[in-house]
């Protein structure tokens, strides 16, 4: 078992969810396709970006909340 | 005039139904039997209401749309049925939705429920307890998702008009797919109430029409605005390269290209950044917000590829979530500075053509891959910022299927849009918006 089934495996027990050998394997495809991106995404540097405070999707971003750091 | 009802605009009909030349009661059995004639191999209208329908036109109160058929995607509550997301279950109980009550005071007549992606989880529709639903330029190809049944019915002329809903592209990609209008509204501009994803700040609700004239009336109905058009000035277009105008299929970057110049606008090339997060932004966003809906239960009557794929994602950690936010602020903050220097924003709304229903990859410069991912690519931008985008034909594929362009612009800006949407219409002859795919072709011939 390598390391990607033994998280998925563990993950879901704890979480209380049984994993089925299909299931794992539905899911190593989708780590291939979509985890270049999930993880370049994790490790992207975004100093002096900050989450926006209440943010209204409809509307530009209010020019008085901070950007962050900068 | 066309022999069948059907074959005109959503317009067209509801001008023939007010000045009398059309008897709605005579273009409803019309519509009945062109779904009925036309839509076994692309099982788009999955729920028909005969009875409701014939209820809605005897109490249709004059308005834009009195007497004229429309379709519903299968996330919407109507007085006499609960939306199912595309599940076996229902998403919720029977009701009056926001957008059923805007049709209903239009004087619309909604003849049924489309075909929906399983919890509108996807974009291409081959995935559904409705089963898949075909694309009208070649059944054996996907419709797309989630709006895949709204895109087909309109594409295949069963419907003028049908309603999607777009959490990640759901409307504009199928639109693209099935070579019709469809328009994502700025978030919150069409009221979400009894709409199934109603909690999401992801998703808008749209018109899918076979042109911008018509999708401006659906969207003003839908939406309770007016939708004015400009002064027709010519329109500086900001163009992103990287990431949203690379690893395209050739003909269709070529034809986006084209129409671009076909328009005669400006184009201004523009850095965004952030970009080359928005794909994983936009999925960590929809899932994030779409897992806390899955019911106990749910799970086990899920197709077993989504239920994996939720499993999977109930192991999404709090730094991605945090990060997701922290780019969904840096492209709103990004994309608010370039409307300084251009009017709309344009690239290709999907990065190749409709995917075989049978195996729903796409031929990419980078190799054969899912749909999915270059499809959120191409349209997670406009959920992420909340952007309006529409998606417009502009040409069609050596495979024979549609291609599209996808244009977004400032919030509140729909206006623009149509505008921009029916420029470039008359740019290419209007060609690829009154091109009919074989199976209506035939039938209108006959």
């Amino acid at each position: 078992m390598d390391a990607f089934e033994q998280h998925v495996r563990a993950g879901l027990a704890y979480l209380g969810h049984d994993v089925d050998e299909t299931e794992i394997a539905i899911m190593r495809v989708a780590d291939g396709v979509y985890g270049p991106q999930l993880r370049a995404l994790v490790d992207a540097d975004l100093t002096g970006v900050w989450p926006e405070p209440e943010m209204d999707a409809g509307r530009a971003p209010s020019s008085r909340f901070p950007a962050g750091l900068e | 005039m066309s022999a069948h009802p059907q074959d005109l605009s959503l317009r067209e009909q509801a001008a023939a139904v007010a000045s009398g030349t059309l008897d709605a009661a005579e273009l409803l059995e019309a519509t009945f039997a062109r779904i009925d004639e036309r839509d076994g191999e692309l099982n788009s209208v999955v729920v028909r209401f005969p009875e409701e329908a014939a209820r809605m036109l005897a109490d249709a109160p004059p308005g834009p749309l009195n007497g004229v058929p429309v379709a519903v995607k299968d996330m919407f509550r109507l007085p006499w049925y609960g939306p199912r997301d595309g599940a076996p279950g229902q998403a919720a109980p029977p009701g009056e939705s926001a957008v059923y009550r805007r049709l209903r005071d239009a004087g619309a007549v909604i003849v049924g429920v489309t075909q929906c992606h399983f919890w509108g989880a996807g974009s291409t529709g081959h995935v559904s307890a409705w089963g898949p639903c075909g694309n009208p330029w070649n059944p054996a190809h996907c419709a797309g998702g989630s709006s895949g049944g709204s895109a087909a019915a309109v594409g295949a002329r069963l419907v003028a008009a049908a309603v999607g809903t777009d959490g990640g592209g759901s409307v504009r990609l199928p639109a693209a797919y099935c070579g019709v209008t469809g328009l994502k509204a700025t978030f919150g501009a069409i009221d979400v109430e009894g709409y199934t994803h109603g909690y999401s700040d992801m998703g808008a609700i749209g018109p899918m029409c076979r042109d911008a004239a018509d999708a401006r009336l659906f969207g003003e109905v839908l939406s309770g605005r007016t939708y004015t058009r400009g002064d027709g000035r010519p329109l500086r277009v900001g163009v992103v390269r990287d990431p949203c105008w690379t690893n395209l299929d050739p003909e269709i970057e070529r034809a986006c290209d084209s129409a671009l110049d076909a328009a005669g606008w400006e184009r201004v090339e523009l850095s965004i950044a952030g970009a080359e997060h928005q794909q994983a932004a936009a999925l960590v966003c929809l899932t994030i917000q779409s897992l806390p809906m899955v019911r106990p239960g749910d799970l086990e009557e899920a197709d077993p590829i989504l239920r994996a794929l939720t499993k999977f994602e109930l192991l999404m950690t709090p730094v991605i979530v945090h990060q997701a936010a922290r780019i969904r602020s840096l492209l709103r903050r990004e994309v608010a500075a370039a409307f300084g220097s251009c009017d709309v924003l344009a690239w290709p709304t999907v990065p190749a053509p409709a995917p075989p229903i049978e195996n729903p990859t796409v031929e990419l410069p980078s190799g054969r891959a899912p749909a999915d991912p270059g499809n959120l690519r191409q349209t997670g931008f406009g959920n992420l910022t909340g952007l309006p985008g529409i998606s417009v034909p502009v040409g069609t594929h050596t495979s024979g299927l549609p291609m599209a362009l996808q244009l977004q612009a400032p919030w509140g800006e729909e206006a623009r849009l149509f505008d921009a949407a029916e420029h470039l219409e008359d740019s290419t002859a209007r060609e690829f918006v009154d091109a009919a795919p074989s199976l209506a072709a035939q039938s209108s011939r006959s």
